[in-house]
């Protein structure tokens, strides 16, 4: 019997598994991917926005704001990259400058303190921002935003919980919810477990997974975002700029990564349930056409990849954040600003929700620290030496583009919710994210993988469930 | 900190080449870091024959290639480390490597050969619509994975692109038992070199479509079709003009690209059009002492003449050590109508040996003269039956007839 079961392993339930193991509760983490976090949280802008934007008095702005505000710790005790490069929202117009006004207003309203936010001309924006484009007249500044690597947080997250005793399965989907004496029965992957509550987190597919209990009460639909990376040795802006938002949300952004390179996007449109993760040519063609109005020098030469994310979008207009049932707390349309918001929600949610069911208090020999990756690429001459005289595999470089070494990855593998395909591998130690893109590591990071997780290399996976890397072995090989 | 005459990055066939003949110009300290386990580049993976024709009058495989070459660096008594990476290069020439063994160590040389090759343009670098699913990857990925492992990636193919390393796998791959349905190019005419097409498509009845792209790939885990198209000359895909094909497997081969992960720290300046660094006839960069030959200085096609160039550039590289090299005033090379880059890209105005330009044309020229003028004095002429963006071209010029010049350009003249 477990006290908590949270469905979904984004980037929102892990940072309640995260929450949640601050106290002595049996929790379970059921994923119906071969990984975690593979779906809204894999693919995003990565911004920790300000709190700027939502709608006074919605669930967006308050978690927005409360969210924001504890990045920092939790990034420093998950040792997660937080980029603190603030933000500018930018008018091209005189009707854009009006906008602006109105953001100013909202951001007041909406919590912001007096030093969070305000309102520059062109030529305090571009002491901040010099690429800013020749139409900017005014900007919006907005400096508590930051940029972070939304993927790592959520692992982060599922490691640290999974370290104060949570458990994490993955190839869990959920098929059905009944209710049960003590709470409920759920049916996964072919397993049954019993719970005394549940956090529905599947982010997409929240509103299924809220209609296995209750009536239909709101909708998701896939809001397509596209986007463009640019090679991280040619960095275009330093702070993230935002465009005078319109009908469309937040606009098409430039946001500096914390890996160097820059995103360009997101497009916002909806987008059929099959085709939320496909790239269009109309799609890429409005991040080009768009992006060069806030900002110039735009390397489109310089693009490594496109890809589309999509959004959870809740007909509703706002979070859903509701025990609807008892023991049963949906939460719906976590969209942007979802991810700024998470930890305020996980907090809200554990702290009111859950533990007053249970009458427990938090326990004395919780460990908030998440043991920080090695990463070889950023450590000094010496260091690496260290590292190397301790374990001669921290000196066989298997990335050459990213300088990435076999002990690095034999750690991805080996930690908690490790490494189980090459894109998992690459996400958690950027193996293959280089200029060559795996072209002369995939190789090599295929027989580890196969090695290290004692499968037949035939077996090992690129990234979802059945995504097999290679077709057959020849003759010789067999 | 220890210090080498001579240090070459890249032990493939311009490093080893260049490594050689400095040892022959009378170098004895050298040292050539290799960041694979074995010595000989891209070789090693290409098993098919075609190589050698020119140095050994031999046709060779890759790895036969690649082995000659190694021997006599074996019987000459080179040092070498494989396994090495070089990390950092610096414009007073010290550079940082890395192996299991040694760890990181700093090293400084007289001189450095920048010999590190190329690499394939990726899918993410082109645009390709639709999902991101596995079975998409270049096709040397593919080549590595076959030929060093014996893996098969796919086992029905469509292939993107018609570089030499698409064509050489799409008959290897074919030769494994796949089935490889089809080659798009995006040019009207073929990237790969013409002996390529015929023994690798023409002998297989893979049919080569060009002037087409693949405007769509579709599948959720593993790829499971792409839609094709004829473009216009504007490089637009045409409607109506879409098929699609089942396949496992898309393949790409849309260039090279030099590897110059070392250039930017070092000062090093790079040429827009080649992507690799800009050099003199010397082969030297604007950075003194620091010499750069082969694929990592402009894409080849042929193994023989990137061995060739890495000669020329250890040569170089010897007499800067021995204190022969002097300086000049420099002539600009340009590209006139037509041409699409040449190498080198200045020349020393001092006598010297011929100097070779090595050109690319922009599109298929018949019956056309190769004009190379000095300043606007017409100093010599080429006269082509056929010229191909797919193979390189080479004009040697006596140094002595190009000292009173400031530019000396290189264009083609449609007869």
């Amino acid at each position: 019997m477990y006290d908590v079961i949270i469905i979904g392993s984004g980037v929102v339930g892990a940072l309640h598994a995260r929450e949640l193991s601050k106290y002595p509760l049996n929790i379970l983490v059921l994923e119906k991917n071969n990984d975690v976090s593979m779906e809204a949280t894999l693919a995003n802008s990565a911004v920790v926005h300000s709190g700027h934007d939502p709608k006074p008095g919605s669930l967006k702005a308050k978690f927005n704001v409360l969210g924001n505000r504890m990045y920092r710790q939790l990034s420093k005790e998950l040792h997660v990259p937080l980029l603190e490069s603030g933000g500018l929202v930018v008018a091209t117009s005189p009707e854009e400058e009006l906008v602006l006004e109105e953001l100013f207003v909202r951001a007041g309203i909406n919590g912001l303190l007096d030093e969070e936010y305000k309102m520059l001309t062109r030529e305090e924006a571009l002491r901040i921002e010099p690429n800013l484009s020749d139409q900017v007249t005014k900007a919006l500044s907005l400096p508590t935003t930051a940029v972070t690597f939304p993927w790592e947080m959520a692992i982060a997250g599922l490691e640290n919980a999974i370290n104060n005793g949570a458990q994490v399965l993955l190839n869990h989907e959920v098929t059905d919810i009944s209710r049960s004496d003590n709470g409920f029965v759920v049916h996964a992957g072919g397993d049954l477990f019993e719970t005394k509550t549940i956090i529905n987190s599947a982010g997409m597919y929240s509103a299924h997974i809220s209609e296995m209990l209750h009536p239909k009460f709101f909708t998701i639909t896939p809001r397509r975002g596209e986007y463009f990376v640019t090679d991280n040795r040619f960095p275009i802006v330093q702070t993230v700029v935002y465009p005078a938002p319109g009908k469309k949300g937040k606009g098409i952004l430039a946001t500096p990564m914390v890996h160097g390179n820059t995103l360009l996007g997101p497009t916002s449109n909806f987008a059929a349930f099959d085709a939320q993760h496909k790239t269009t040519p109309e799609g890429l063609k409005e991040v080009r056409d768009n992006i060069t109005k806030t900002i110039k020098h735009v390397p489109f030469d310089k693009i490594i990849r496109s890809f589309a994310g999509s959004r959870p979008t809740a007909d509703v207009g706002d979070f859903i954040i509701e025990e609807t049932s008892p023991g049963f707390i949906n939460l719906g349309g976590i969209e942007s600003p979802g991810l700024t918001a998470a930890p305020a929600i996980a907090k809200y949610v554990v702290e009111e929700l859950i533990i007053p069911r249970f009458s427990v208090r938090p326990k004395q020999d919780f460990d908030p620290i998440r043991r920080e990756r090695v990463k070889m690429q950023e450590l000094s001459i010496k260091e690496r030496n260290e590292h190397i005289q301790e374990d001669a595999k921290y000196g066989h470089i298997v990335c050459r583009c990213e300088t990435v070494t076999e002990a690095e990855i034999l750690d991805a593998i080996h930690r908690p919710v490790g490494a189980r395909s090459m894109v998992g591998t690459k996400l958690r130690t950027r193996a293959g994210a280089g200029r060559c893109q795996g072209a002369f590591c995939s190789l090599e990071v295929l027989k580890i993988l196969s090695n290290e997780l004692q499968i037949d290399p035939i077996e090992v996976e690129y990234k979802h469930k059945g995504s097999f890397v290679l077709a057959a072995k020849t003759k010789e090989a067999q | 900190m220890k210090h080498y005459d001579l240090i070459v990055i890249g032990a493939g066939s311009a490093g080893i080449a260049a490594a050689l003949k400095a040892h022959d110009a009378g170098i004895t300290s050298i040292l050539i870091l290799e960041k694979d386990k074995e010595m000989g580049g891209i070789l090693q993976q290409c098993i098919h024959s075609g190589f050698g024709v020119e140095m050994f009058k031999e046709d060779l495989t890759g790895p036969e290639y690649a082995e000659r070459y190694i021997e006599k660096m074996q019987q000459v008594g080179l040092e070498f480390r494989t396994n090495s990476l070089v990390t950092e290069l610096h414009e007073d020439r010290t550079l940082v490597y890395t192996n299991p063994k040694e760890g990181y160590v700093e090293v400084q040389g007289k001189a450095i050969i920048l010999t590190m090759g190329c690499f394939e343009r990726t899918p993410g670098q082109i645009n390709l619509y639709g999902d991101r699913p596995a079975g998409i990857m270049t096709a040397g990925t593919a080549q590595s994975f076959l030929n060093k492992d014996g893996f098969l990636v796919g086992k029905r193919i469509f292939i993107l692109g018609s570089g030499d390393i698409g064509l050489i796998m799409a008959r290897r791959m074919t030769l494994e038992g796949a089935e490889v349905l089809g080659v798009a190019e995006l040019n009207p005419y073929s990237s790969g070199l013409a002996r390529n097409i015929v023994q690798c498509l023409d002998d297989f009845d893979i049919p080569l479509y060009l002037s087409h792209t693949v405007i769509q790939v579709q599948g959720a885990s593993r790829l499971e079709s792409v839609v094709i198209a004829e473009v216009d000359d504007q490089k637009q895909p045409i409607p109506g003009t879409e098929k699609t094909f089942e396949i496992d497997t898309l393949l790409l081969s849309v260039g090279l690209i030099p590897d110059r992960h070392l250039t930017s720290q070092a000062g090093i300046k790079l040429h827009p059009r080649t992507g690799g660094p800009i050099v003199n006839n010397r082969y030297e960069t604007n950075v003194a002492g620091i010499f750069a030959a082969g694929n990592g200085l402009h894409v080849h096609d042929l193994v023989d003449w990137v061995s060739l160039e890495g000669e020329r550039a250890g040569e170089s590289a010897a007499r800067y050590v021995l204190g022969e090299l002097t300086d000049a005033e420099l002539i600009t090379t340009e590209p006139g109508p037509g041409i699409i880059y040449v190498v080198p890209h200045y020349v020393l105005k001092q006598v010297d040996e011929d100097v070779r330009f090595y050109f690319r044309v922009d599109n298929v020229y018949k019956n056309v003269n190769v004009n190379i003028y000095k300043d606007d004095e017409l100093l010599k002429t080429l006269k082509k039956n056929v010229m191909v963006p797919a193979e390189m071209e080479m004009i040697k010029v006596a140094n002595k007839d190009m000292l009173d010049a400031s530019r000396v350009r290189i264009e083609v003249e449609v007869l």
